[in-house]
């Protein structure tokens, strides 16, 4: 039990990570945006990303809440399955679904998405651990 | 209870000090590969901008060598301009093999006729030219059109577009060069005849007009026998006094002392970490031997064979030393794939990433490395615990 909540505890932080840390590492919190022919400026694609990270960051908390909190062998597989979903989502959004900008040099491009892979990677990775967990302490039960 | 379980459950009875030595090697293990990367991406990054440019010397005005270099490596625009007789000359000094001239122009910052923003921009005469020439003849089938261009491996057509705008001159990619780990990668490349029709059109089109100087170049880079190539510089540097010389060994000579500098530091703090770990490693197999005179003791007098503890304190520190270090290497490879860049601009050097065979045998080596010092660090209280004198020295507490 006492790993069950360590692990809760590790996908809280990274649900964390994946809300805030885009927020202070797309391009627009560099200043930069795209500027229109008629003047008018309009905010980069990594910024798109940033927000939508928060979308499923804030659901990873409630995952995080949920196991940490739950004595149910179903409730934890499910919330685990969710983990491995979500965990996918954050680096799918900086990489295919969205993008970041196509600058290399771009903070959003040497920050943001390589974070949100390692973040996301992190996610899936202790998901997958509190599933196994899980069954493995069913079956220790039974 | 078979060998592997008694110590499996020894790792796991006694969590807190595993997990340390774990993390120690990881640490470790994690650093020797970071600076192994480091070091050797750094060097073979400068070795490819070198080949880049392919000359045996450059010569460009004096004052501003440096500025060039900076440039040339970082990608960062820069301009500097010498009369164009100077190429005549160079190719007149004896034992010069080929000369050719080189334009260093920048495109404009933020201006909505570039596509790009600030991009240094190399400009090559194809009738001359030894170091793309021959590139582009075996990969394109044969020299630049009016108009066309290759750029590094970071320079990229805008999504969308079918052309690259600068000044507002639309330019074709034509290729991209094979990464070298520096602003080399961020460079674009295009023929004289070009960046002349660009100039032309940037008169009406851009925000402010291309200027090249009439009659004038950015540098000359010279080809000479390998033999020659110090004498030919210093008959150069003789011949044109408004000029500086730089030898193919000594270019990016600034990089290079930083790149000795960052790994001389990584490689003090590598070895003082290393033998720091190694020591406390030995300490704590040396307290856990301690600890387990009296369980040794029981197991010697219930008839265990005398080699059998030791065995078991140097499997127990094999297991921990293997599962840290493939652990610390592991993070430490990815950690460096995914933050490349930012670790590049953080300790302002280029590296590129050796292939994967290479980081293959790197890996491979460390761990061999990591094994052998833990071995040794644990190799006396093993001994201690086996000699003859402490086994009856525990048979006598119990």
């Amino acid at each position: 039990m006492k790993f069950l909540v360590f692990l809760a505890a590790i996908i809280l932080t990274l649900g964390l990570l994946a809300a805030i840390v885009p927020q202070f590492t797309d391009c627009a919190s560099d200043g930069k945006s795209v500027v229109l022919a008629n003047g008018k400026s309009i905010p980069m694609k990594c910024h798109w990303s940033a927000r939508a990270e928060i979308a499923v960051g804030v659901p990873i908390l409630g995952i995080a809440l949920g196991s940490a909190f739950s004595r149910r062998k179903e409730t934890v597989r499910i919330l685990s399955m969710l983990g491995v979903v979500l965990g996918a989502l954050v680096i799918l959004l900086p990489t295919t679904l969205i993008g970041v900008c196509t600058t290399p040099g771009m903070t959003c491009n040497t920050t943001m998405r390589p974070a949100m892979i390692a973040v996301g990677s992190l996610v899936i990775a202790a998901s997958l651990c509190m599933l196994a967990y899980n069954e493995l302490r069913g079956r220790a039960e039974m | 209870m078979s060998f592997g379980a008694f110590v499996l459950r020894n790792i796991v009875a006694t969590g807190f000090r595993s997990a340390a030595i774990l993390i120690c090697v990881a640490l470790v293990a994690g650093l020797a590969l970071f600076t192994a990367l480091v070091t050797q991406g750094s060097e073979q990054s400068l070795s490819k901008a070198k080949q880049r440019l392919g000359a045996d010397i450059l010569v460009v005005p004096r004052g501003s060598e440096s500025r060039v270099q900076t440039a040339l490596l970082s990608g960062r625009p820069t301009t500097t301009w010498m009369p164009k007789e100077n190429l005549d000359k160079i190719a007149q000094v004896s034992g010069v093999q080929r000369a050719s001239a080189q334009l260093y122009l920048a495109s404009l910052s933020n201006a909505s006729c570039c596509a790009v923003s600030e991009m240094f921009l190399l400009v090559f005469d194809p009738v001359t030219d030894f170091t793309l020439q021959p590139w582009l003849e075996q990969e394109l089938g044969g020299p630049l059109k009016l108009g066309e261009v290759v750029g590094g491996t970071h320079v990229f057509v805008p999504e969308g577009d079918d052309f690259i705008m600068l000044y507002g001159y639309f330019l074709t990619l034509k290729a991209n060069l094979e990464a070298t780990g520096t602003g080399l990668d961020q460079t674009m490349f295009m023929t004289i005849d070009t960046a002349r029709d660009m100039a032309r059109i940037s008169l009406s089109r851009a925000e402010k007009p291309l200027e090249i100087p009439p009659d004038s170049i950015s540098a000359v880079l010279v080809k000479t026998a390998d033999s020659e190539r110090h004498a030919v510089a210093r008959r150069i540097q003789q011949d044109l006094p408004g000029v500086a010389v730089v030898e193919r060994p000594d270019l990016f000579q600034e990089f290079g002392q930083r790149i000795n500098v960052v790994t001389k530091g990584f490689f003090a703090v590598l070895g003082v970490s290393w033998a720091f770990a190694t020591l406390t490693i030995g300490l704590i197999f040396s307290m856990s031997a301690n600890e387990r005179r009296r369980e040794i003791g029981v197991m010697r007098a219930l008839g265990s064979p005398r080699h059998f503890a030791p065995r078991s304190l140097l499997t127990e520190a094999a297991l921990l030393t293997g599962l840290g270090a493939a652990l610390g290497l592991i993070l430490t490879y990815c950690s460096v794939l995914l933050f490349h860049d930012l670790l590049a601009s953080a300790l302002n050097i280029y590296f590129l990433l050796p292939s994967v065979a290479h980081v293959g045998a790197l890996l491979g080596q460390i761990l061999g490395l990591a094994m052998v010092s833990v071995a040794i660090s644990t190799s006396l209280p093993a001994f201690w615990i086996s000699s003859g004198e402490s086994v009856g020295a525990m048979r006598a507490r119990i």
